[in-house]
């Protein structure tokens, strides 16, 4: 059986992306608190979720789940400077077309409607998915029947990381080795893609 | 390492159909369309084990809080709604797959114990076999696409589920949350924290190889079995006749209650649990299962398809609490406190 997911994966449009305690510094925990089988939730920053968890003794339970998708409610960054747009920008506003989804429904919801929202919000969600992420590519599974084009890609992908850590413990003559394969799989790549 | 404290373990796999817009976006008609085609590729003879499929609109609310209360649904699909929506189990319980819920595919495998590189090993062939019909959505750089943006990436969540009373009593547990978000792990309660059984996850972290995400959440969640371990023989050793006191009235009224909700019965039998761990309580009963097979097996919903012979629709009847009660004097039976 599973726990009930925690509301940080929908975006909470009535919270603040402040602290809810010191207000100054972004909400980056979620403090879900059982005391007495009564549930409450806190959004905090890293600092004062520290002094709460010190502070906890007895029967408080203090739990902390990532606020990932905080950037996506409508006080990030990225908002802000949109905010300051003219009203009429919105007669414009970035949209799917495959789904429809707006950008005003992205941030609303946390959701995308399909595949290509991933191109149309690209730098939406580059700017607020994935800002704490370490490496921007991904590492994982590919799928088998994908396109060959993305596999190679992927593969690409993990010899640049190969070849960035090579060259930063000075190991030269492995890094050729590697440059080299990457070269050829970037003609076979644009022979896939032609 | 005490074997128990990690009770069960969870993988699931979230994935879309390249073709089509997700779940909430996408027409009804085209979703029924995915389901038949699904459904239809789940009962052919191309898998190792069969898949049973199950009709949703045809089952009662008890039928359905089974499934999830079996670790074979997931609390959010049970309450999702949606005509589209297919759910099927693999072979003797092993794995199961939602069909259209937020995601059009969600594979999960669920068992008692430390299984975690097991499942993963089950999921990612039948994630493999799944492709045969569908085509995935996926990007290079962004991974298997999901319709929440943060859980795009391997689409893989791991789940284990710990009995950490100690911890939690004594308020250690904020730390080791703490310990866990950095590293892009979380912890929830799984029962409304009763009996101090959390589950730990990879909420935030979708990078890097799943053989990887998986590897953390094990070494977390043995690294925060052992701290468990420690703070009971401290408890133990400042707190001797708190301790005692605290088991030995756990005991009393697991053996003499005659009316017992579901979360009472977690904390009484996680206390039985710990008392018989660290050697001052003899159990019989509780020492022929494991607590969390006991545990599970008192959800309404269990109590009501196992132990009543008129099935009820209402998961809170009184008569549930008194069936319980019953039960927990049965395994209970013959315990004593040393």
């Amino acid at each position: 059986m599973f726990a009930e997911e925690s509301p940080d994966w929908n975006v909470d449009l009535g919270g603040s992306a402040d602290c809810e305690l010191c207000g100054e510094e972004p909400a980056t925990m979620h403090l879900l608190r059982v005391v007495h089988g009564a549930v409450s939730h806190t959004h905090l920053c890293a600092h004062c979720a520290e002094g709460v968890a010190e502070q906890t003794e007895g029967l408080a339970l203090v739990l902390a789940v990532p606020s990932v998708l905080r950037g996506l409610s409508k006080k990030s960054s990225g908002d802000q400077e949109e905010a300051a747009e003219p009203a009429s920008a919105n007669r414009e506003e970035k949209f799917c077309g495959v789904c429809g989804t707006t950008l005003s429904d992205l941030k609303e919801s946390g959701m995308v409607g399909c595949a290509n929202c991933y191109r149309v919000f690209a730098d939406h969600l580059e700017a607020t998915v994935r800002r704490e992420a370490e490496p921007i590519e991904h590492l994982g599974k590919v799928p088998i029947r994908g396109p060959e084009s993305d596999s190679l890609r992927h593969e690409m992908m993990r010899l640049e990381r190969m070849l960035r850590e090579l060259v930063s413990h000075e190991r030269f003559e492995e890094a050729a080795g590697v440059r080299d394969r990457l070269a050829e799989l970037g003609q076979r790549l644009g022979g896939a893609e032609a | 390492m005490s074997k128990n404290a990690l009770t069960a373990s969870a993988v699931s796999l979230s994935r879309n159909e390249a073709g089509k817009r997700f779940s909430h976006t996408e027409d009804a008609e085209a979703l029924q369309e995915l389901r038949a085609e699904v459904v239809g590729a789940l009962t052919t003879d191309h898998w190792e084990r069969p898949w049973r499929v199950y009709d949703l609109d045809a089952m009662s609310l008890v039928e359905v809080n089974h499934l999830v209360e079996r670790g074979l649904m997931t609390p959010a699909f049970s309450e999702e709604a949606g005509e589209a929506r297919g759910f099927a189990v693999y072979g003797n319980n092993q794995a199961s797959l939602e069909i259209n819920g937020v995601e059009h595919f969600h594979l999960i495998g669920f068992r008692e114990g430390d299984q975690l590189e097991s499942l993963w090993s089950l999921l990612s062939v039948l994630d493999d076999r799944l492709e045969a019909v569908a085509s995935y959505a996926f990007d290079p750089r962004w991974g298997y696409l999901t319709a929440y943006p943060g859980k795009a990436g391997t689409g893989l969540r791991a789940y284990a589920t710990l009995h950490v009373p100690a911890l939690m009593l004594t308020g250690k547990l904020a730390a080791t949350a703490l310990e866990l978000v950095g590293r892009g792990l979380g912890i929830a309660p799984l029962w409304g924290g009763a009996g101090g059984v959390v589950q730990i996850s990879n909420v935030a972290r979708q990078t890097g190889p799943e053989s990887d995400i998986v590897a953390e959440v094990e070494n977390m969640s043995r690294a925060i079995t052992e701290k468990e371990r420690s703070v009971r023989k401290m408890l133990m050793r400042e707190h001797p006749v708190q301790a005692r006191d605290q088991i030995g009235r756990a005991l009393g009224a697991a053996q003499h209650a005659w009316v017992m909700t579901f979360h009472e019965a977690v904390n009484l039998i996680s206390a039985g649990q710990v008392g018989m761990e660290q050697g001052l309580v003899e159990a019989p009963g509780l020492a022929a299962e494991s607590a969390f097979s006991l545990m599970s097996r008192l959800q309404p919903a269990h109590i009501v398809l196992e132990h009543m012979e008129v099935k009820t629709d209402c998961l809170d009847s009184p008569e549930i609490d008194e069936i319980r009660a019953r039960v927990m004097r049965e395994v209970f039976a013959g315990a004593i406190v040393r």
